[in-house]
């Protein structure tokens, strides 16, 4: 299913442009060729890599009778992933005016069909914009991906569910907050997170054997149609003012003109952002998150909890901080608004939950307060926060829940915080690399969530918000209790108070390869940005000035784009409120 | 088109949104709530269709095409993961899913 | 302030419907929730009988495809109208999006989804059997998995 909205994604613009001709008045000349938009195949790559990855790998275990061969799909997944984020790599370079990357000159690369001038570009009608912050988020949703899979690979074979599901729903939701991340219009937009969302749901049902997985399904699926569904109305509100949907053009229309009709424009406004803030589960649109990731089979919510929270923001940013940024004055208060009670209402509810897939659903909610307040403050120092905060959440939350993997055993059951009593005994390793990470997550120096909180927070004093920093802060310290108890209860505590006894086999939890892989990467980059945030930060702020700048009109600009059909259709707009 | 009639529209296809809404919050049948979800959707899509009818602009109607296409993909998840759900206990309403307790 | 007047008057109507059909609803219905009240359709015959409780899932598997293929149509309608005068372009565009909704067919073709016969792949334990015999009266059916059943059967 969201393999078609894959393909759809590259259509509507194609669709749109061709029929605009005939919009009003009959067609000059009915069998006149339509022209059609240049496509920048280069720059669609990542995307196409992902989405016929998924479709390959479907149809390879359709041909295949008797099953791949153990870790096939997981080596697959990550080997697609791998060459979507080469893909973007000369995105990157482009975007920035690099020429080459190290020994590894582009020039003679296939890349030449990108325009030549160097820095951010749109295509297919400005309905694809690349720029550093969608090129930031290709490479790491495309990480996310590869750590999912690494963790889905050992657990689908510990709860006897193997098969290329898992892994062509994760290529496909990948492929959809790739989209996303790239997306300058609001319909790929929407299409996008739809398709990113859709494969997602069934993920989170994907536990056959478990209730709770599908109650969680189930759950995911409601409230997410629930906020698509206002997402979209938001869509049509500002269509409505504007008389577009492209962002290039609506912010075009915008800087030039008065909206006839203010009204529409902030309705749409509240509306896509309760859209987004369910996708990136912002109290007060969190009820689905601390079910969904208690529910959901533990490798996928390692993947929503960064990929999907990624792609979330990147609309966001894109959306509200860039193309609206102009109108930063009538939605920053409800990114305030949502900033503080997801900090506030994160952070305390953790506290009083004895379920740790629950409690981490409930600390991601304080995360996403933290990095609301980074779009809250709207400069580039703040969006060059939400990408760092973004990048080291991915590892910090993936690491978590892969250790919660582990922990969970066989059933994926066993994720009460009694569970975890005595872990630093008998299971010393995984406690360890389970303490970086939940110290990572409090924000303890030296550790990547260190930093994060550091920008975030840095970037919202600079923008003049100093209470919402100061609340962050509090906040983040009331969190920090919830981190601790974790970590008392694996060193301090003991299950029966047998701490003298030898440690039994049944207690040991073996850590497979492609899951240790996975940890040691978390780890690694956990504590290494910790320790050097410089090459991070350097590639967040390289992320982010590219972005502020308008994507430019292709250069092959046909007359035909949608920007010129709404700026056209202005007038209409006016006219129709008399 | 009269500008009376777009507004006509408008309110219908806000109406219905709200129908939508509410039902959703309101039913507790999974079935029940698949279709408010629709009933949504489908009122976007009359918004979309009035503003392009309004502005004389040809997106409002091509949207329409893909919202379509995003509803029928839910409802094939949705429908799917219902009928997992409803194997495993059949007549469950959303009142009875409470392994999970938000 | 008149331009908005008419968004005002929507937003008003939407929840003074909204308001004013649940209050109806709480003051006027008596509130009797039966299982007719709680099914998917709220009128017509009310069911004599339950519905056999295990209903085969390729139904829904079923219905579930046709609304695949059949939104796929809505794509092709509008290309065939003006694929001349889109060219290679338009043939390019359709073929991908044709092809990935092959691809789902190829899926479920492989998953059995679209296997109408007898299930082919039953296999019959030679200890079961549903024929009566001259000892008992209790066919044995069902007996795979309990070892002890096994053996007594044996």
């Amino acid at each position: 299913m969201s393999s078609l909205a894959v393909v759809l994604a590259q259509a509507p613009q194609t669709t749109v442009i061709n029929l605009a001709p005939g919009a009003g008045t009959p067609a000059a000349d009915p069998n006149a060729p339509i022209p059609t938009p240049p496509v920048l195949w280069a720059a669609l790559l990542p995307i196409l890599v992902l989405g016929i990855g998924g479709l390959v790998l479907l149809t390879i275990s359709s041909l295949l009778k008797k099953g791949a061969p153990r870790g096939f799909y997981t080596l697959y997944t990550v080997m697609v992933a791998g060459l979507s984020m080469a893909a973007a790599v000369p995105l990157w370079a482009k975007v920035n005016g690099w020429t080459k990357i190290a020994w590894w000159d582009f020039r003679d690369l296939w890349w030449q069909s990108l325009p030549t001038e160097a820095g951010p570009f749109s295509t297919l009608g400005q309905a694809i914009g690349v720029d550093g912050l969608s090129v930031f988020l290709i490479l790491l949703i495309c990480i996310a991906v590869i750590l999912g899979s690494l963790l889905s690979d050992d657990f689908l074979l510990r709860e006897g569910l193997e098969g290329p599901e898992t892994y062509a729903l994760l290529l496909f939701s990948a492929c959809g907050g790739v989209i996303m991340a790239m997306a300058d219009d609001l319909i790929v937009l929407f299409l996008g997170l739809e398709t990113l969302s859709i494969a997602v749901y069934v993920l989170a049902a994907s536990h056959l054997k478990r209730a709770q997985s599908q109650e969680a399904g189930l759950k995911y699926f409601v409230l997410g149609g629930f906020s698509s569904a206002f997402f979209l109305y938001g869509i049509a509100m500002l269509y409505g003012a504007t008389g577009t949907t492209n962002l290039v053009a609506m912010k075009d229309f915008l800087s030039r003109s008065i909206p006839a009709n203010n009204a529409l424009l902030l309705i749409g406004f509240a509306l896509l952002l309760v859209g987004f803030a369910f996708k990136v589960a912002a109290v007060p649109f969190h009820a689905w998150s601390p079910d969904v990731y208690d529910g959901a089979p533990t490798p996928s919510v390692a993947f929503m909890a960064s990929g999907v929270k990624a792609a979330g923001f990147a609309g966001l940013v894109r959306v509200f901080v860039v193309a609206f940024g102009q109108y930063a004055a009538d939605w920053q208060p409800i990114v305030y608004a949502l900033a503080v009670l997801s900090l506030v209402v994160g952070s305390v509810l953790a506290i009083v939950q004895n379920n740790v897939k629950r409690t981490l659903a409930y600390s991601s909610v304080s995360h996403v307060g933290f990095i609301l307040i980074a779009v809250e403050a709207a400069t580039p120092a703040g969006i060059q926060a939400v990408l760092f905060y973004l990048a080291s959440y991915t590892f910090m939350v993936v690491g978590s829940f892969g250790v919660v993997t582990l922990v969970g055993r066989v059933g994926d059951g066993r994720h009460s915080l009694d569970d975890y009593k005595g872990l630093g005994r008998t299971n010393p390793l995984l406690a360890a690399i389970f303490t970086v990470f939940l110290l990572a997550q409090a924000g303890v120096p030296f550790t990547a969530g260190f930093v994060a909180k550091f920008y975030a927070v840095i970037a919202a004093v600079d923008a003049g918000s100093t209470v919402l920093a100061v609340i962050a802060m509090i906040s983040a310290t009331i969190a920090a209790f919830l981190y601790l108890r974790i970590i008392v209860a694996m060193y301090m505590t003991d299950s029966d108070g047998r701490s003298a006894s030898p440690v039994s086999r049944a207690e040991r939890i073996r850590i497979p390869f492609a899951t240790g892989l996975s940890l040691l990467l978390c780890v690694l980059t956990t504590v290494g940005v910790g320790l050097l945030p410089g090459p991070l930060t350097e590639l967040s702020a390289k992320g982010t000035p590219s972005l502020v700048r308008e994507p430019a009109r292709t250069a092959t600009d046909g007359g035909l784009t949608v920007g010129t059909t709404g700026t056209e259709a202005a007038p209409g707009q006016s006219q129709q409120q008399g | 088109m009269g500008n009376d009639v777009n507004i006509g529209y408008l309110t219908l296809s806000a109406i219905l949104f709200g129908v939508g809404a509410i039902g959703l919050l309101v039913r507790r049948n999974a079935l029940v709530m698949l279709m408010c979800i629709e009933l949504m959707l489908n009122a976007v899509n009359l918004t979309f269709v009035t503003f392009g009818s309004m502005l004389n602009d040809i997106t409002g109607q091509v949207v329409v095409f893909f919202v379509l296409v995003v509803a029928a993909a839910e409802v094939v998840v949705g429908l799917g993961i219902i009928v997992a759900v409803a194997r495993r206990r059949p007549g469950a309403t959303a009142d009875d899913l409470r392994v999970l307790r938000g | 302030m008149g331009q908005y007047l008419p968004v005002f008057a929507l937003l008003v109507l939407a929840v003074v419907f909204g308001v004013l059909s649940l209050l109806v609803s709480k003051v006027l219905a008596p509130r009797l929730p039966t299982r007719a009240k709680e099914a998917p359709y709220e009128c017509g015959i009310i069911p004599g009988r339950e519905p056999p409780e295990r209903f085969p899932v390729r139904f829904y598997l079923v219905a579930m495809i046709f609304i695949v293929f059949d939104i796929e149509v809505i794509f092709f309608f509008p290309w065939a109208m003006v694929f001349e005068r889109l060219g290679l372009f338009g043939l390019v565009a359709i073929a991908i999006f044709a092809a990935a909704v092959f691809e789902s067919f190829v899926y479920l073709i492989s998953n059995g989804a679209l296997e109408w016969g007898p299930i082919k792949r039953q296999q019959r334990s030679a200890l079961v059997s549903p024929a009566r015999t001259a000892e008992t009266t209790i066919r044995r059916v069902g007996l795979e998995g309990r070892p002890r059943a096994a053996e007594e059967a044996a």
